[in-house]
């Protein structure tokens, strides 16, 4: 007998094998070692069907073993009675169940499409690089597997990965790539695209020498290893992309779908066996996050790793939903059957309401500070103990033994609790910094979407009451937190969802904060932090009507220097980069005040460096590049009635032979002629004469009027400005400037581009 | 994602659509400040949210003559700065 200490890699059913664990050994060995693993699945419904199904799955070539039994069905009082399907080998399970249901659609089916890994963490608690003991025989068969890990582990000893990086030269919708490079350590190679053959000969050779545990690319889900595969297949050279060469590449085809009122699309994706591939452009966590954040993620969820890069939270949070079931057991259905409680129009009314969200007083404020509810909501459910199968909680606590809902959430709140604690301590210097930065933001998108699965109509654990119990709560806790302050002298400027802006006089230490959070923490029993004391923030009105505030447009400088700002055009991923640049510019010129009262002074410096940019861009200084729109397609391009200048765009693209699908973003210049848009991705090249200068800075004056508009500069009276029509007074402001700013001011104003009174 | 009530702003607004037709029957200057009075329930829009009211209308103008009040008590506040008296 063979004894391994490792770290557990991958994990995916084999026909022949079972189940396939790949281990990273303490010593540095790759093992790939096998167990049987059998399945079980339950069927309920009504006695005659289940007699039926029975024998049919009697029948059946999979030779399930048949048994009856009873379980726990999370919405029903009275247990299920059972008919128990156990299937030998884990990879036949999904066919036979996708056959039974077809056969018998009107029946239940329990723990039927549970992921393999996650029966593996119900039954063995494993989970992607969980630290773990092996004995396996000398066919690599395993006969004993302890898991001497856990994933709510804050400081777990990380596996020695081996990471190589594969990625093509240029983005291959825009271009066609020459060159791919490949990374490995401190290793760099370019290799020639054209020709072919010695590409692969290369990219294997690579490969084989370095066996990478994890391949991170660039547009390797669509095009990269599309492309190394069908050559590789039409020439006959191999390329070992999978580590287990028994496997074939597993596909999953692209999408596009519905989410939170937005269309999103998710592309064609490949998944390797016995390594990881992670593409950087097809990741939603690795964006956010690096591969910290993935890894991380994996760990909590149990999901593969090259699964957890790619879905989205939601499936996260579902999948540690069911294992926290399983593990208690209680069925998983496999569609989810209550619907929603017949209720008054009354009830409705008071309960179908979301967050809180106030109406900000208008203008530049000082003296305050910024406080939010650490995960507000999940803090909610785990306090009020908000689950599916409980009653909603008629208090802010609770007396009852948690439900399945605070069960999973508990020890991820918890965890990301210590970790931002720990992270408030650190200095950026810090070795683990990274790695906490990765997973406080992997888990907070866990534990967002957690709640808004309860209210989501497929979530198997979901319930809308409980949805809304948890807006409820939350609502009475910031009105609590909102009592507090006005209690202790401060005034309220806003509050949003979660967080409040409260202001009084001589507030500038986090000290003078202290006493608040205390007393809102004992008010509303959840955690409450300090953000951040502004040197000064401005809340904006409605670009309508400037006596009507907006609730989500404000920005403003903390004490340290650093900034927030939100609904600024800056912020939006369409905008170009000279739009975003040029208003950050001003923003950070304005971020120089100490004081509110110093803006002022500040405002010739920014209104200068937006003169200067305008001139750059009739000029033609602007590269075109910088002046490129992003926008997402929401329909398929049939289906506009007038097109957007994104449709306008695809057509072009089409015509080109090049495609996109709703949910993708279309990238394209603004131009004077023709369609008035001209797709970035086409083969040719714009006309730089083309650009519709006009548009770019009718854009531009309109970012900047945003920015200045609290200090009395709308667009309009910019427009006045630059056209020289107005007359105004910065000679008094320069030289406040100059006492203010030092001399350096000199080389910022030039006195030629401020007329003066 | 659905919502099975309209949130408070689509109430607000359909509301003040409701009164199109007094409004265009009024002076252009009554209109200015029909308006300003609109505008200033806005201010309120949480709160009356808050209340879930099922006739949202009584809400905004409580909310109307709440900021109307407060204009009151400035303007007093102000006149009695000048005056130099306290009633």
């Amino acid at each position: 007998m063979n004894e391994c200490r490792g770290w557990l890699l991958d994990l995916y059913a084999d026909e022949k094998d079972g189940v396939v664990l790949w281990f990273i050994g303490k010593k540095g060995e790759r093992l790939r070692l096998h167990q049987p693993f059998a399945v079980i699945f339950s069927l309920a419904g009504p006695p005659k069907s289940l007699r039926a199904a029975w024998r049919w799955l009697r029948e059946q070539p999979e030779n399930p073993e048949l048994g009856r039994s009873e379980g726990h069905d999370l919405f029903l009082a009275e247990p299920v009675t059972l008919l128990t399907v156990k299937v030998a080998s884990a990879a036949a399970q999904p066919a036979l169940f996708k056959r039974c249901a077809q056969v018998f659609p009107d029946l239940v089916y329990y723990d039927a499409d549970v992921q393999l890994c996650l029966r593996h963490a119900v039954a063995y608690g494993t989970f992607p690089l969980a630290d773990c003991s092996v004995a396996y025989d000398d066919n690599n068969l395993i006969h004993e597997l302890h898991v001497l890990d856990s994933p709510w582990k804050v400081d777990p000893e990380s596996a020695p990965l081996r990471c190589m990086t594969i990625e093509p030269d240029c983005d291959p919708q825009h271009n066609t790539p020459s060159t791919i490079q490949v990374t490995y350590n401190k290793n760099k190679w370019d290799f020639p695209v054209n020709p072919v053959k010695p590409l692969l000969i290369d990219i294997g050779a690579v490969l084989r020498h370095y066996d990478p545990d994890i391949l991170i690319t660039n547009w390797g889900d669509t095009w990269l290893f599309p492309m190394l595969l069908s050559e590789s297949e039409r020439s006959g050279i191999p390329i070992p992309l999978n580590r287990d060469s028994r496997q074939g590449i597993l596909y999953h085809h692209e999408k596009s779908y519905f989410s939170y009122g937005q269309i999103v699309y998710k592309g064609q994706q490949i998944h390797l066996y016995g390594r990881c591939h992670i593409d950087r452009k097809n990741s939603f966590l690795f964006k956010d996050g690096d591969l910290e954040g993935v890894l991380e993620s994996s760990r909590v969820t149990a999901l593969p790793i090259q699964t957890s890069a790619r879905t989205s939270p939601g499936t996260g949070i579902s999948s540690m939903q069911m294992v926290t079931a399983m593990r208690n057991q209680i069925l998983v259905p496999w569609h989810k059957q209550q619907v929603e409680r017949q209720k008054s129009a009354l009830d409705l009314l008071h309960t179908d309401q979301g967050g809180l969200v106030y109406q900000p007083i208008i203008g530049v404020h000082t003296d305050v500070a910024e406080i939010d509810f650490i995960s507000m909501y999940p803090s909610v459910m785990v306090r009020c103990n908000i689950s599916p199968e409980i009653p909603p909680p008629t208090f802010l606590g609770s007396n009852e033994e948690p439900g399945l809902i605070p069960l999973t959430l508990k020890p991820l709140l918890d965890k990301r609790v210590a970790i931002k604690l720990a992270l408030g301590k650190m200095h950026s210097w810090d070795p683990r910094h990274k790695r906490y930065k990765a997973a406080s933001a992997a888990y907070k998108w866990l534990l967002v979407t957690c709640f808004g699965y309860l209210g989501y109509k497929n979530a198997r654990f979901g319930r809308i009451e409980s949805h809304e119990a948890v807006t409820t709560w939350g609502r009475e806790a910031l009105l609590l937190a909102k009592e507090a302050a006005e209690d202790m002298g401060f005034t309220v400027l806003h509050m949003y969802v979660d967080g409040l802006w409260v202001k009084k006089e001589g507030i500038d230490r986090p000290e003078q904060i202290t006493p608040l959070l205390d007393e809102i923490s004992k008010r509303t029993g959840l955690s409450i932090a300090l953000d951040g004391i502004y040197r000064w923030v401005t809340f904006l009105s409605s670009r309508m009507n400037t006596k009507v505030p907006v609730p989500n447009r404000y920005f403003g400088f903390y004490q340290d220097g650093s900034f927030k700002m939100r609904g600024i055009d800056a912020r939006r991923h369409d905008m170009p980069a000279f739009i975003v640049d040029t208003q950050m510019g001003m923003f950070n010129i304005l971020g120089r005040a100490e004081t509110a009262a110093q803006i002022q002074a500040l405002i010739p410096q920014a209104l200068d460096l937006l003169r200067g940019r305008l001139n750059d861009l009739h000029a033609g200084r602007i590269p075109l590049d910088q002046l490129v729109m992003g926008q997402h397609l929401s329909r398929e391009l049939a289906a506009y009635k007038t097109p957007s200048p994104a449709a306008r765009a695809l057509m072009q693209l089409q015509a080109a032979g090049k495609d996109k699908h709703p949910g993708q973003r279309v990238r394209f210049l603004y131009i004077r002629s023709g369609e008035g848009v001209f797709a970035w991705d086409l083969p040719q090249k714009p006309d730089p004469l083309t650009i519709d200068v006009a548009y770019y800075r009718k854009l531009l004056i309109r970012a900047a009027g945003t920015l200045l508009q609290p200090f009395g500069w709308n667009d309009g009276r910019i427009k006045e400005w630059l056209s020289g029509s107005l007359n105004t007074e910065f000679a008094s402001y320069r030289q406040e400037g100059l006492t203010a700013q030092g001399r350096n001011m000199h080389k910022l104003v030039s006195p030629t581009h401020f007329p003066t009174a | 994602m659905g919502r099975t009530l309209p949130s408070i702003t689509t109430e607000f607004e359909q509301e003040q659509a409701s009164f199109a037709r007094f409004r265009r029957a009024l002076r252009r200057s009554d209109q200015l400040a029909l308006d300003d009075l609109f505008a200033s329930a806005r201010n309120h829009l949480a709160a009356a949210a808050y209340a879930a009211n099922a006739l949202p209308m009584e809400t905004f103008l409580l909310a109307m003559l709440l900021e109307e009040h407060k204009e009151v008590m400035r303007l007093r506040t102000l006149v009695e700065q000048v005056t130099g008296k306290n009633e």
